[in-house]
């Protein structure tokens, strides 16, 4: 009843009004008949009737405000009036909404990024209860299991729940008249799917037993490739694809949720971990990444416990591999993102960034409102009660926000568009940035804020116009009250300090990663072009066959025109090494099991130190003599044969893996530069140790040749066709320039700079525009004040410092108190890469210094204009 | 014209429901019948009497209807309705005794 006489009132309205001025005027006909049987002329009636009734609108008003919406209809109308006064005043609101809206579109677009890749939960079922299962040693916390420890862990798994374990591994793709593709595989436990509560789109998950030497020849695809190879045809289930040379069976397609970028997304297909009795027992490769989805019973306390126990047991068993590690786990969608501290540092500058935009304009709205004091003073005159004064303020300062609000959804849209395809991995795998109901309330959240911050400070000032002093003050500008006046400065005080802190952010930020990019420690990327090649096992079924193809292929790709110097190896030198063993050394006392010094592994042709430019430092390269059979050699880096053998000549020594069989020892032949990696974080592994490929290589490798020409990627073409004449089924992964590489491998650093250098960007202008601004205004409302020191004789200069120190005093206070952050930010980058050398003071006066420049320009501006005052005409203003 | 009074605030929702409770009646209706039951002591302001009558309505107390007067002319017609009757016995109650109160103590001190 009553929302449906409300609901009326709202659409309804006209009739509504129409019903009450009918109403009242029957009531004033009565009284006017009345009025008339007493005797009264019917007009004069009429009037004595007007007269007693009172003012007909002001009552028509107070019986609507009852029937009505009145504070929602007020409110209506303080918008109404808002948006009129902000048209009168386009510059004003036009530059507003853009500042507002870039401030809050930087911030929740960072936002959803964190919501991307945090918030959003893993696109599996059982997430709540998923882990990911680590093995630490001394050296390095994150570490993977060999298969016997995984085997251990899945014996005692009813104690916790379920393991699932997975070994990527690339491996070539073909099918009947398609060419052969190198694609990113994995190889899985068979319980994985129905571990992460993954559902196929079509076909089944893998059943148990098909992870059995011999069953295991079934083949799931990624959404990805189901679309891109075979057209999303749902005919291709139970067809048969040739992996690796071997027929596959395609039992299922996954869902296109599973392409997330966070965990396995990047996978193209996926087959069975079919571990063979020896290669199940085998302690020394530790590569299977580990999952574990816990009973429900099981909490993380008791998962911890049930770890530490297993561990113990195999520490107690074999402790030549497992004395001194231990087994942890956390979250699967914590490991799956690693540390927030960038995102917090990222969302943080963004903070500052719409921090920035509300200080503008809360100074420039500031400056309007003073301009409008007399308005203020009049109204309050008239009988506007404070509420009054300040609502219309408030009206246009949510105007703004929801106006700045709306161009900052259209900010956030383009920026994930961007980043679409800006974090697009190698592989297709994304980001998944969405405009859901988290980042919308973040955008909602962050106008109100903006609205709050910038519109309570004016509307504060408007309370406490001093009537009297106002109207009495004449048309004389005024440039707001002592405190009003501090206020300010003190805006672009805070100002200056947070452009800093994102100025120097980001500087440091660039300056690293450039660093990085450039890192050549040990090798040379320059006319270096590097691919990745696997020999399928079916076509060459051993170590024999795979040289053979090696030795005939360097051949040829050394007898190309281009290539200066070829060679194949397991790594390239730019990324870390996956190959990481323990050694012992002939002569020196072995440490205790667990102790041993740990190295990166590459295995190399003769040629590979020419091709990549690490330089020979002592000894010998490898040569011809090298044979399966011939007795094993060792290349060290420099700093390798200093920490094993202590300054003394590391030439002639012998080493070994540290296993508990037999040692198989080798001797040093060579020694070789330090390489440097390009990766961000630090390499737990400080050790390089190269054994000879022809002792022992395996079916997957990289290419690496050395150009004569400037423009490395001529000549993968030429290489293509060499592999081709040699393999018409062989592909050849990723074949491209090194540096082309190494800028798609740091691809996510390389986003996050350029969102940094936006931040900085947008501190840098904003603060330019808040000084700018204020000096403006106040020269502007200062004009009597100059023009009578003018024509009191003072020179022109005086004036023009006047204005010039008043603003660069804001700047400099600004920056020193900023230099204290940007220190903060410099730290928190040194601590999460760090491999990122950060030349933090260099940096930090070199911004600063920038800073300085723009700012003391947007000084300049307004300095040099008050110099030239005309004096006289300035005075007649007046 | 003996002198009029004005009404103690809050006291003219009760005195129209009083009113309304003896049959349905028109605002201008309702100003007559007021003065007339004061014996014209008491002066309807009527800036009072239509928000007083929309609150009412508002809130349940009355409801209103357009009928034809006697006179063929159209008028919105209140009546009480059975919130109203409640209402009504609310104030009068707290009326009596909060005259009461008063009289005691204007009496006694």
């Amino acid at each position: 009843m009553k929302i449906a006489r409300r609901l009326r009132t709202l659409f309804r309205r006209r009739d509504v009004e129409a019903e009450i001025a009918e109403e009242m005027r029957f009531h004033l006909e009565q009284r006017a008949a009345d009025f008339a049987a007493d005797g009264l002329a019917p007009a004069d009636a009429r009037l004595a009737a007007h007269r007693k009734f009172g003012n007909l609108s002001v009552i028509q008003e107070r019986a609507r405000d009852t029937f009505g919406w009145g504070a929602l209809e007020r409110f209506a109308q303080d918008l109404h009036v808002a948006a009129r006064q902000l048209l009168h005043a386009p510059g004003f609101a036009l530059l507003a909404v853009l500042t507002l809206g870039l401030g809050i579109g930087a911030n929740s677009a960072m936002f959803s990024i964190t919501n991307g890749i945090m918030l959003t939960p893993l696109p599996y079922a059982n997430q709540e209860r998923l882990e990911r299962v680590w093995r630490a040693t001394p050296q390095f916390r994150e570490g993977n299991f060999s298969a016997a420890d995984f085997m251990a862990l899945r014996e005692a798994e009813a104690g916790y729940g379920a393991f699932s374990a997975i070994r990527p591994r690339a491996a070539s793709l073909a099918d009947q008249g398609a060419p052969p593709e190198l694609a990113s595989s994995a190889l899985v436990s068979a319980n994985l799917f129905s571990l992460l509560g993954v559902h196929m789109e079509l076909g089944r998950a893998f059943q148990p037993g098909e992870d059995i030497p011999g069953r295991e020849k079934v083949v799931i695809l990624s959404q990805r490739v189901w679309r891109n190879r075979y057209g999303a045809s749902p005919d291709v289930l139970g067809q048969s694809v040739r992996i690796d040379g071997e027929p596959h069976e395609i039992v299922g397609i996954l869902p296109v949720s599973f392409n997330d970028w966070r965990h396995l997304g990047g996978v193209d297909f996926f087959r069975p971990l079919a571990l063979t009795p020896a290669q199940a027992a085998d302690r020394q490769e530790h590569n299977l990444r580990v999952f574990g989805l816990r009973a429900a019973s099981t909490d993380a306390p008791r998962a911890a416990a049930f770890l530490d126990d297993v561990c113990a047991r195999q520490s107690r068993a074999f402790p030549a591999e497992n004395a001194g590690t231990s087994w942890w786990s956390e979250d699967l969608i914590v490991a799956s993102y690693g540390s927030p501290a960038t995102l917090v540092l990222l969302i943080a500058l963004s903070g500052f960034v719409l921090v920035l935009a509300c200080a503008n304009l809360a100074n420039l709205y500031l400056v309007r409102t003073i301009a409008r004091t007399r308005e203020f003073a009049v109204r309050a005159a008239l009988g506007a009660s404070p509420l009054q004064l300040v609502r219309p303020l408030v009206a246009e300062s949510l105007l703004l926000s929801a106006a700045g609000g709306a161009v900052a959804l259209v900010v956030v849209s383009g920026f994930h568009q961007w980043a679409r395809v800006r974090s697009t991995g190698d592989n297709g795998e994304q980001v998944n940035f969405n405009l859901d109901p988290r980042v919308l309330a973040w955008t909602l959240g962050a106008s109100l804020f903006t609205a709050l911050a910038f519109g309570l400070l004016p509307a504060l000032y408007a309370r406490r116009v001093d009537l009297n002093d106002t109207l009495k003050s004449g048309a004389r500008g005024t440039t707001g009250g002592r405190s009003t006046q501090l206020f300010r400065r003190l805006l672009v005080v805070g100002q200056f300090a947070l452009a800093l802190v994102l100025l120097s952010g980001a500087a440091l930020f660039i300056k690293g990663l450039d660093d990085l990019h450039r890192r050549q420690g040990g090798w040379d990327v320059s006319r270096l072009v590097t691919g990745t090649i696997a020999l399928p096992a079916a076509t060459y079924s051993d170590e024999a066959a795979v040289r053979a193809f090696q030795r005939t292929a360097l051949e040829r790709v050394r007898a190309l025109p281009g290539v200066e110097a070829a060679s194949f190896a397991s790594y390239a030198p730019y990324f870390y090494w996956g190959e990481i063993v323990k050694f012992q050394i002939e002569g020196l006392p072995r440490p205790a099991p667990g102790r041993e010094p740990a190295a990166r592994v590459n295995t190399v042709e003769d040629d590979y130190f020419a091709a990549v430019g690490t330089p020979l430092i002592a000894g010998r390269s490898f040569g011809p003599g090298e044979r399966p059979g011939s007795g094993r050699v060792y290349m060290v880096s420099q700093s390798t044969a200093k920490a094993f053998f202590r300054g003394e000549n590391a030439l002639g020594r012998r080493i070994a893996p540290a296993t508990d069989g037999v040692a198989e020892w080798g001797e040093i032949v060579g020694i070789v530069g330090d390489v440097e990696s390009v990766e961000p974080d630090a390499d737990h592994v400080p050790h390089q140790i190269y054994r000879p490929i022809a002792q022992a290589t395996r079916h997957g490798f990289e290419l690496l040749v050395r150009a004569r020409g400037p423009e490395p990627a001529a000549l993968v073409p030429d290489l293509r066709a060499v592999m081709a004449t040699l393999d018409a089924d062989l592909p050849i992964r990723a074949l491209r320039p090194a540096k082309t590489a190494i800028e798609r491998s740091l691809y996510q650093l390389g986003v996050l700079r350029d969102m940094l250098a936006a931040f900085g960007l947008l501190g840098l202008a904003l603060a330019a525009m808040g000084i700018y601004g204020v000096l403006t205004r106040t020269m502007a409302q200062r004009n009597g004040e100059f023009a009578i020191r003018l024509a009191l004789g003072a020179p022109a200069r005086e004036i023009a410092r006047l204005v010039f120190t008043s603003g660069a005093r804001l700047a400099v206070t600004g920056s020193a108190l900023g230099l204290v952050g940007a220190v903060g930010v410099a730290r928190v980058l040194e601590a999460n890469y760090p491999g990122i050398r950060v030349d933090g003071p260099v940096i930090l006066a070199s911004s600063t210094v920038f800073l300085l420049g723009v700012a003391l320009l947007a000084c300049w501006l307004p300095a040099r204009r008050a110099s030239r005052l005309d004096a006289t005409r300035a005075l007649r203003a007046e | 014209m003996a002198e009029k009074s004005e009404l103690l605030p809050g006291t003219l929702d009760m005195l129209i429901l009083r009113v309304l409770a003896r049959g349905e009646l028109h605002g201008w209706g309702i100003t007559q019948r007021l003065e007339q039951l004061s014996q014209s002591a008491l002066r309807v302001d009527e800036g009072s009497l239509y928000p007083s009558l929309y609150r009412m309505e508002d809130k349940g107390w009355i409801e209103a209807e357009w009928r034809q007067t006697e006179n063929k002319r159209r008028a919105k017609y209140y009546s009480l309705t059975r919130a109203g009757r409640k209402q009504l016995e609310k104030e009068r109650e707290l009326w009596e005794r909060m005259s009461a109160i008063i009289t005691t103590v204007l009496q006694t001190a």
